[in-house]
């Protein structure tokens, strides 16, 4: 029998299935709107799944809150939520300053926070469960493969904002232990549309490698320009990112084509879970639409809750914390949970290059989900093991596998 | 060997002499994420490892001397304060802390106070060296002044040009200018340019 907590379960009918309030923040407009509305209606399709799936012998009510992309607002959604509407989790934020917004009150009221981003680690709070890639999932696979088979001197622009001040710093890192170099790096703020300048210093300077860390409309305008000055001087620049997905790729266009880009998610993934997902996902949203990383992420977030929800057979917040540690679950992106101790999600990376077809052709996955590491603990710069190699001497080691 | 970065702590030892056992669990929690590994310490016992680095609560200040004495010197330490009364903060400053942390502990902060301190702690030991250095140097002037008055009489040259024979002799035998002075205070002659 389900014990969920009084405050929680509202039995509307004898028949109907009892319910569990679930807070969602998501930005529907302001500069990561295209991010924040995939977010939502991912969330939206897996809380109509697990409510009417027999699986589930409750129900969830989202309650949806739209912070417009403003900072300040998502701690009054996020007060709004937990004071008037009286949720025990909230799933959402994108940006870490979002986060860190919502942290103190989650921390204070002991709310859980499902933070579905991937973002750049440093961070371990008992109040979130953290389902994103780690920095060890997302941005050292990316660089261990450019280093290993493009370069080892990198024109890096990004948005000035953390992830990039802290994904350049990683680089840097396993760059200068390479004798490798930065060639540059250029920051932008975000929603700058003004990147002509970065675009003429690259075709100048003919860097081997570019690492886009830009976020939302900026990249689109850099890629675009990127594209067309590259080839207007007739030059075969490769592109890195570790956050560009399919719905972007349309958005930008063709010049979106042949971007190395790392993640847990691709649509092209091919595991009869993601495309099972595919299918409902384009019933739902339309055949010419795509589900992204960041949207599959919280479509895995709402079934890590539901299901913790159904094993700890209550709402409350440390025994759905301890239920959904080390519970599996077969999502679109392949086997996932969340680690125990540090309350982020084990996953599998992936590298894959974007096509001319608005889709990633996958050319690497770790043999096996991988550990998060947020804090990098595992990083040895200047070992001689990389997180690409066959040997290493990890608790959890990813190996090198082909994607055919 | 490089010196390890003080942003990866993995493979370090903390001794830790924390009351409350809800702020020791963070604290063990997070060093287990960090990959460092935890000596349990009561003050006024012997120490049960060398440590890296210590956090020491300040419930148990003051520290008994004999107790202060035993800590390892070049060890950093991490106050965790309790309240931020003038009066324990005196004695929080005894143990000359390298970073804080306050009570009740959260897993937030633990990371940036351990690679403050560490850090903190290695441009310390860099200045303290410079200054044995520097300290050294000083004592020597004393003999650099005598060898250049020396080379003035003996060259009837100005003390900057003296000063510069003397720099010269020393770079030709590889000598620092303290140890040069030493040698022509004590021969009375500097010695024959070579080459």
């Amino acid at each position: 029998m389900m014990i969920f907590s009084r405050a929680q379960l509202h039995r509307k009918s004898s028949m109907a299935k009892p319910s569990v309030s679930v807070g969602i923040i998501c930005s529907q407009s302001g500069p990561y709107q295209a991010m924040g509305r995939e977010m939502l209606k991912s969330a939206l399709m897996a809380v109509d799944e697990i409510n009417s799936h027999r699986d589930f012998d409750f129900a969830l009510v989202a309650h949806v809150r739209d912070p417009r992309g403003v900072i300040s607002e998502y701690h009054t959604a996020c007060d709004d939520l937990i004071r008037n509407t009286g949720v025990e989790h909230i799933i959402g934020c994108y940006t870490s300053a979002s986060r860190k917004q919502v942290l103190p009150i989650v921390e204070r009221t002991d709310r859980l926070l499902w933070y579905p981003a991937r973002y750049e680690g440093f961070e371990c709070s008992d109040n979130v469960i953290y389902v994103g890639a780690s920095p060890n999932h997302n941005v050292l696979p990316l660089v261990r493969y450019m280093l290993d088979n493009v370069s080892q001197h990198v024109f890096c622009v990004g948005s000035n904002y953390v992830w990039t001040w802290e994904t350049n710093r990683v680089t840097r890192e396993l760059v200068t232990a390479t004798q490798g170099s930065i060639v540059a790096e250029r920051l932008l703020e975000l929603g700058e549309s003004a990147v002509e300048h970065i675009v003429d210093e690259i075709v100048r300077r003919r860097p081997p490698v570019v690492f886009n860390t830009l976020v939302g409309s900026s990249s689109y305008d850099f890629i675009r320009a990127f594209r067309a000055a590259t080839t207007a001087a007739n030059l075969d620049i490769p592109m890195l990112s570790c956050s560009l997905c399919e719905p972007e790729l349309k958005i930008v266009g063709p010049a979106s084509a042949g971007c190395i880009t790392s993640s847990a998610y691709f649509e092209s993934i091919r595991l009869p879970e993601n495309r099972a997902f595919v299918r409902r996902w384009k019933a739902r949203y339309g055949e010419a639409s795509s589900p992204s990383v960041d949207g599959q992420s919280v479509y895995v977030a709402v079934y890590l809750l539901a299901r913790a929800l159904r094993r700890a057979g209550t709402s409350n917040v440390g025994e759905v914390r301890r239920a959904a540690a080390g519970y599996r679950y077969n999502s679109p992106q392949g086997p996932v949970w969340i680690d125990g101790d540090n309350n982020h999600c084990v996953l599998t990376p992936r590298l894959a290059i974007s096509n001319a077809k608005g889709q990633f052709d996958l050319f690497w996955e770790a043999d096996a989900p991988v550990k998060p590491d947020p804090y990098l603990t595992q990083l040895d710069v200047a070992g001689p093991a990389r997180e690409t190699s066959r040997k290493r001497s990890s608790s959890n080691p990813p190996h090198l596998r082909i994607v055919k | 060997m490089s010196k390890p970065s003080s942003f990866s702590l993995r493979g370090r030892r903390a001794l830790v002499a924390i009351k409350d056992e809800r702020d020791l669990s963070i604290v063990r929690r997070q060093f287990e994420r960090l990959g460092i590994e935890i000596c349990i310490w009561q003050p006024g016992c012997s120490l049960p490892c060398r440590p890296d680095v210590m956090l020491i609560d300040d419930e148990f200040l003051p520290l008994a001397s004999a107790t202060q004495r035993t800590l390892p010197a070049r060890c950093p330490v991490i106050a965790l304060l309790g309240t931020e009364t003038p009066s324990r903060l005196k004695l929080v400053l005894e143990l000359n802390p390298a970073s804080f942390l306050v009570k009740p502990l959260r897993s937030a902060g633990i990371y940036a106070a351990l690679v403050i301190a560490f850090e903190g702690a290695e441009r310390t030991n860099e200045l303290k060296q410079q200054i044995v250095k520097l300290e050294e140097r000083l004592r020597s002037r004393r003999v650099v002044l005598a060898a250049v008055l020396h080379v003035m009489h003996s060259h009837s040259v100005a003390e900057p040009a003296a000063f510069a024979l003397i720099r010269r002799a020393a770079m030709e035998q590889r000598k620092t200018i303290e140890q040069m002075s030493a040698e022509i205070a004590a021969n009375g002659s500097l010695p024959r340019a070579t080459g």
